[in-house]
């Protein structure tokens, strides 16, 4: 088993299986910068990929397909904004709310469609083409590991770059951070807190809604019900561990996925399924007490070095004194 | 005084539109269930009358409304009781499921008296489910982990590990589907009226919210639990134990939801069943909104959605309605109670108008 887990089809099953859990975790960090905690990410990406398969089947074109997933994908964001920003609703219930009809209407709709609740196996639907990468696929190693992938894991790629650029170095970014860390502060030199909540819940659903089309479109080729599992809040777990930056976040992404590879290779190896399957929750959880270990730590750090400078603030302020009055003398 | 009576009117106009909120979105989620019927049946006022009505057209099936209200008395007092203190726990879902798999556990042992082996499997349910909340309470106190996304995390190992022992452990090889082995008869919950399953889960169901809503409204434990839930800043202010409190109303709630999973299947069931979770956490989480928190309401909620549930099984079986819609209408019931801004322009003019009022009675009074 360990033989096969260093192996080169190891880590590049480890990349395909990485694909949702980062695009969930990219979407959750762009809704996170503007203070919108959204867990119906998990609804998103069920819709999108249901949109996907069910557009692309009808149309018989991966375009219209892609176009469908994420229409689905963002009609669901649509809802929660429009339920958070407009009805001032919780946000965590309404997002409870809208799994709950995540689940329920995608298998409504299924079983109306194709007369199975179980998957959309009738529907010839589409599947994102597998791309060799021309150079690369040539060199020994790499090549194996990093070519011939499903497209969506390239636009995965492309997407933590475009996310890492669109927080930190763009005019929007600014924007949709200043509205999350101090929206009072924001609308007072003019910018319109609703409206970059909602563009900032927009493009959240658009990366979750790619994530969502990925697991019926390329992960696997039909959509099942409940498919996205629980990866959404896998998601968002490794956005925390990433803390807003998208860099570590995506490697926190890496790494529960390394880990469910781990527990699909040993499922291959004769461990009961059940067990193996077990492994990326409970790796999630320990990261998130790493994490919280890590942030107390922190904090006792930085309350250790304030109390220190506040004792040498008090005694550079006796020496001054001191100074002073030795000086009036 | 007159600061007093203001109050309680501004208090008033606040409960009487949460009641006007609940209304209409049971009425939105009944219009949602007409549309949906009416575009996808083939008979659709044949469905209709079936979906509204059909519970009340025999006592078999009434009895079926009963039945599917006892489950739903556990998780929903369990998440008032998580909810109310603040802490989004949603754990109850599994603890119900693996209360149900290790009461059943229990149950299958022989040889043990009556009313001892049910308790025996009532503590041992209780106990295993109140352990499941307690890992994410624990993680959130002591880490400072987000308590919802870790809860969802156990959801998903403990229904894993649920469906192992289920498949490797309990199975029945002779039962010829995946089953425990049968209970012992001194595990089952008796019957309340001969000709129905409605079980003895029910008194033990009511037993649980009267004591619930006096933990909630007279002891210490609900008024620090409250007092968290509407603002935890002023509750640290005050001295309150937070992370005691968390742990112990978490610890509570998963009891419940487990001593509920070991209820409803030792009621209704003669083997362990459960090849998945079974959502009756999730009603909870439903109920509890609908409530308001508040667990003296549950009862009539469970009812509610007991009985739109019982239709949604007719439906199923007589028309080609799946019964997920069920699903949809809830997600809409809980959209529409928590969208505060709904109708907030009415309330902010009621409570205006009332203020008005007040204003000109203590000039009168004053002139006098």
């Amino acid at each position: 088993m360990i033989k096969s887990i260093l192996s080169y089809e190891f880590l590049s099953s480890a990349i395909r299986v990485t694909v949702p859990i980062i695009l969930s975790a990219l979407a959750a960090l762009v809704q996170r910068k503007a203070n919108i905690l959204c867990i119906c990410n998990e609804s998103i990406m069920l819709f999108a990929a249901l949109g996907g398969v069910v557009a692309s089947a009808w149309t018989n074109s991966l375009f219209l397909g892609f176009i469908g997933g994420i229409v689905a994908g963002e009609l669901i964001a649509l809802i929660f904004s429009y339920f958070v920003l407009k009805l001032d609703t919780d946000p965590m219930l309404i997002a409870l709310a809208l799994n709950i009809f995540g689940s329920g209407g995608t298998i409504f709709l299924l079983f109306l469609i194709t007369g199975d609740k179980g998957s959309s196996i009738s529907l010839a639907s589409k599947v994102f083409p597998i791309i060799n990468i021309p150079l690369i696929e040539d060199i020994p190693v790499l090549g194996k590991i990093l070519s011939g992938h499903n497209l969506m894991v390239y636009v995965s790629a492309a997407t933590l770059v475009v996310v890492a650029w669109l927080v930190n170095k763009s005019r929007l970014g600014l924007r949709i951070r200043a509205v999350g860390e101090n929206p009072e502060a924001a609308k007072s030199v003019g910018i319109k807190v609703s409206r970059y909540r909602l563009i900032a819940m927009l493009i959240g659903g658009f990366i979750a809604s790619l994530g969502g089309m990925y697991m019926s479109m390329g992960y696997l080729t039909c959509f099942s019900r409940d498919m996205v599992m629980g990866r959404s809040f896998i998601g968002i777990a490794a956005q925390n561990l990433g803390a807003g930056n998208p860099w570590i976040t995506a490697i926190a992404s890496l790494v529960f996925g390394v880990f469910q590879a781990v527990a699909n290779t040993a499922q291959s190896f004769r461990m009961p399924a059940h067990l193996a399957n077990m492994v990326p929750y409970i790796v999630t959880l320990l990261g998130l007490i790493a994490m919280g270990v890590y942030a107390g730590r922190n904090e006792k750090n930085r309350i250790k070095k304030t109390v220190e400078a506040n004792v040498q603030n008090k005694s550079n302020a006796e020496k001054y004194d001191r100074r002073n009055t030795n000086s009036n003398e | 005084m007159r600061l007093n009576e203001k109050k309680r009117g501004q208090a008033s106009i606040e409960r009487e539109f949460g009641v006007y909120r609940t209304a209409i979105s049971i009425a939105a989620a009944l219009a949602v269930t007409f549309v949906l019927i009416f575009a996808i049946s083939d008979d659709p006022s044949g469905d209709l009358v079936a979906f509204l009505f059909g519970p009340f057209q025999s006592l078999y099936r009434f009895s079926n409304v009963i039945e599917k209200v006892i489950p739903l008395l556990f998780t929903g007092t369990a998440v008032c009781l998580m909810f109310r203190g603040g802490q989004a726990n949603l754990s109850a879902e599994s603890a119900f499921y693996i209360g149900a798999l290790t009461s059943s556990a229990v149950a299958t042992i022989d040889g043990i008296p009556a009313p001892l082996h049910f308790i025996l499997c009532a503590l041992a349910g209780g106990a295993v489910g109140a352990f499941v909340c307690w890992i994410s309470a624990f993680l959130g106190v002591k880490f400072g982990v987000m308590v919802l996304v870790a809860s969802m995390m156990v959801n998903y190992i403990v229904q894993l590990c649920g469906q192992y022992i289920l498949i490797y452990h309990m199975a029945d090889p002779t039962a010829g589907y995946v089953a425990s082995l049968p209970y012992a008869a001194s595990a089952k919950l008796p019957i309340m009226f001969a000709g129905t399953k409605v079980h003895y889960g029910l008194v033990i169901g009511i037993l649980v919210i009267v004591a619930v809503s006096v933990v909630m409204h007279r002891t210490r434990l609900g008024f620090n639990l409250r007092t968290i839930g509407d603002n935890p800043n002023f509750a640290r202010l005050c001295g309150i134990n937070i992370g005691g409190t968390a742990i112990a109303i978490q610890l509570l709630g998963g009891a419940i939801a487990g001593l509920g999973g070991c209820c409803e299947t030792l009621g209704m069931n003669t083997r362990f069943l459960y090849e998945r979770l079974t959502n009756h956490g999730w009603d909870g989480i439903m109920l509890a909104v609908i409530a308001g928190n508040d667990p003296r309401k549950l009862p009539l909620a469970a009812l509610f959605l007991a009985y739109i549930r019982t239709g949604a099984d007719i439906l199923n079986r007589t028309s080609n309605m799946p019964v997920e819609v069920v699903k949809i209408i809830q997600a809409v019931i809980i959209a529409m109670i928590c969208a505060k801004g709904l109708l907030s322009r009415l309330e902010h003019k009621a409570v205006i108008k009332n203020a008005a009022k007040d204003e000109l009675t203590a000039k009168t009074e004053a002139a006098k």
